[in-house]
């Protein structure tokens, strides 16, 4: 650690203004500060100080979300090894699926700090980490088949127009990881949804036992084959097909419980996305019209990337409502629209991702009722006053 | 009544005239800086949709249509008047669009105030005519349904301005690369925002 400092000391002059490689100061600032806690703090003005910046803050985001990835490897490689009807051990099916899984990672994080680094070269700003964690989403909601040039180019479009045009990290209104993968399914719907790219290897023709679809839960769900779906234990520990990091409610939960307790997501979107979810499920409990609406409104939640969403996507600080009750309304949102889009809506199987997607279109408005409400509360109130 | 929901769900939702057909995007785009003054013109589009679209209905069923006006004379059955809906819709659409002025003018002047400059700007709003010419293509029956599908319509205008006007205000301060800053950036967000509005496409009611 010491040489490591050392050796950072003794380059950084080059990197400051004026130095041989000045230009490349962001770059050098990044690495740094990646490394080390900065020593830069501020010394007027501010009245709170906290030992966690935005680098921690990302870093603790990543550690919630390494239960769901570790499980995502290994369901990978469950999930193939149920496909050619062999039983493997836990560890040839987490080594399985860590190899497949690391390639889609590795492009994600390359593209997008690419590019992050040329936008920070070129506008002169330094470079941020808020693609450290939409650098791990993106893997997490793709099917594990998707081509990586697929990976490279949604991530491409994702930091550049849902990002680097509004100004960087912080700046964007819509989630950036959603983004990627929202351009995907529209511009490649058969690699994005179906039944065959859920599992590693099923469209390259491997054997393929007897009776094995790749279905995930919501495509069954979706199709009326209620007699199909896994059992409530399965679905809860994820042992079903579907996008790398969403199958497991319960790794999930672990992050979940990791982020409220630091403090970093915020408990109020993940309980009102719940309850938004829960309610649309009981309303179409009662209609009942079809086989779908007729499920147990709790199982939703244990489906597809309900979960997921709520916990990662929906809590976003940065495209999230800001004000305490527009979070409410704003997560009770996503969860009912979610919900609308997968049993009402026959194109899509899974609505979380357009429906976070649709709200944070919303999410300002709504931040701006609450306030202008809260505006006339009080001006009343200073009336009243007055007038007394 | 259940047609009429649907209708209204589907006009504002599915067929939003800004995100599924991109009309009426020059007032969208420039108007659009604040919630305050986007409120005024949505309501404003609101008001004028839910006037025309069933006026227009009864003039294309009573003047336009193959066989329309033999409600005159049965010799007219014959006559083929469509031919002239693009210039009657506009026209009618002008002229309630003035009258619709005139009358909030006399009876609500602090409303009139408030709309200032939107209100006659609306005659030329495409998402009004088109609001008309989608009327006339997708032959709605009854009266009712025309209406409806005015008001659902103006109500989706709404929502979309309101919600870009409220995104625009909240990026004022971002720092947006110089080129892009303005009408560049509102283009890009109404493409983003087209993307999150496909949540709907393809639901059935």
């Amino acid at each position: 650690m010491k040489a490591l400092r050392r050796y950072l000391d003794k380059i950084k002059p080059n990197f400051q203004k004026g130095g041989k490689l000045g230009m490349f100061h962001s770059t050098f600032d990044a690495f740094e500060t990646f490394l080390f806690v900065p020593d830069k703090v501020t010394t007027k003005g501010s009245h709170i100080r906290d030992s966690i910046d935005m680098k921690r803050t990302m870093t603790v985001v990543i550690m919630a979300l390494m239960p769901a990835m570790l499980f995502g490897m290994w369901n990978v490689g469950y999930q193939h090894s149920l496909m050619i009807g062999e039983s493997w051990t836990l560890w040839q099916n987490f080594f399985y699926g860590f190899l497949k899984v690391l390639p889609i990672i590795i492009v994600s994080y390359g593209v997008g700090l690419g590019i992050e680094f040329a936008f920070a070269q070129a506008r002169g700003h330094d470079v941020n980490e808020g693609f450290l964690v939409s650098g791990m989403l993106i893997p997490l909601i793709m099917p594990v088949n998707v081509p990586l040039w697929m990976v490279a180019i949604a991530t491409a479009f994702a930091v550049i127009i849902g990002k680097e045009v509004f100004g960087g990290t912080g700046m964007n209104v819509f989630n950036p990881a959603l983004l990627a993968r929202a351009f995907l399914f529209f511009a490649y719907p058969s690699h994005m949804s179906g039944d065959k790219v859920w599992v590693a290897g099923l469209t390259s023709g491997d054997k393929v036992v007897d009776g094995f679809s790749g279905a995930t839960p919501l495509a069954d769900a979706a199709a009326y084959h209620m007699d199909k779906l896994p059992s409530t234990y399965d679905m809860f520990m994820g042992f079903i097909p579907g996008s790398i990091g969403e199958t497991s409610t319960l790794a999930i939960l672990i992050g979940a419980i990791i982020l409220v307790v630091t403090g970093i997501g915020s408990w109020k979107i993940m309980l009102s996305t719940v309850i938004g979810g829960l309610s649309a499920g009981y309303l179409f409990n009662i209609f009942g019209v079809n086989p779908y609406m007729e499920i147990p409104a709790w199982h939703h939640l244990i489906m597809g990337g309900f979960a997921f969403g709520a916990v990662f996507m929906a809590t976003d600080p940065v495209t999230a409502a800001q004000t305490e009750r527009g979070k409410w309304i704003y997560g009770f949102l996503v969860g009912f629209f979610a919900l609308l889009v997968r049993v009402l809506n026959p194109a899509y199987p899974e609505g979380m991702m357009l429906a976070i997607l649709l709200m944070n279109a919303f999410a300002p408005l709504i931040d701006h009722y609450v306030v202008q409400a809260n505006i006339s509360k009080r001006l009343k109130r200073a009336k009243k006053v007055a007038k007394l | 009544m259940e047609n009429l929901i649907n209708i209204f769900v589907r006009s504002v939702f599915i067929d939003n005239m800004i995100f599924a057909y991109f009309l009426g995007m020059c007032s969208y785009l420039a108007v659009s800086k604040t919630v305050k003054t986007s409120t005024g013109l949505g309501i404003a589009v609101i008001f004028v949709m839910i006037i025309t679209v069933p006026v227009n209905y009864l003039m294309n069923k009573y003047l336009l249509l193959p066989g329309a006006l033999s409600w005159l004379d049965p010799s007219f059955a014959s006559l083929d008047l469509s031919f002239l809906s693009f210039i009657m819709f506009i026209a009618v659409i002008a002229s309630i669009v003035q009258l619709v002025e005139m009358i909030v003018e006399k009876y609500s002047p602090s409303l009139y105030n408030a709309l200032g400059i939107f209100l006659p700007l609306i005659a030329v709003n495409c998402a009004i005519l088109g609001g008309s010419l989608f009327m006339q293509e997708r032959e709605y029956e009854t009266l009712a349904e025309a209406t409806v599908f005015g008001l659902g319509s103006g109500v989706g205008w709404f929502l979309a301005i309101v919600s870009i006007a409220a995104i625009r205000e909240k990026i004022k301060y971002s720092n947006i690369p110089k080129p892009l800053r303005g009408l560049g950036i509102a283009f890009i967000l109404t493409g983003l925002m087209g993307i999150a509005f496909m949540t709907f496409m393809g639901i059935k009611l």
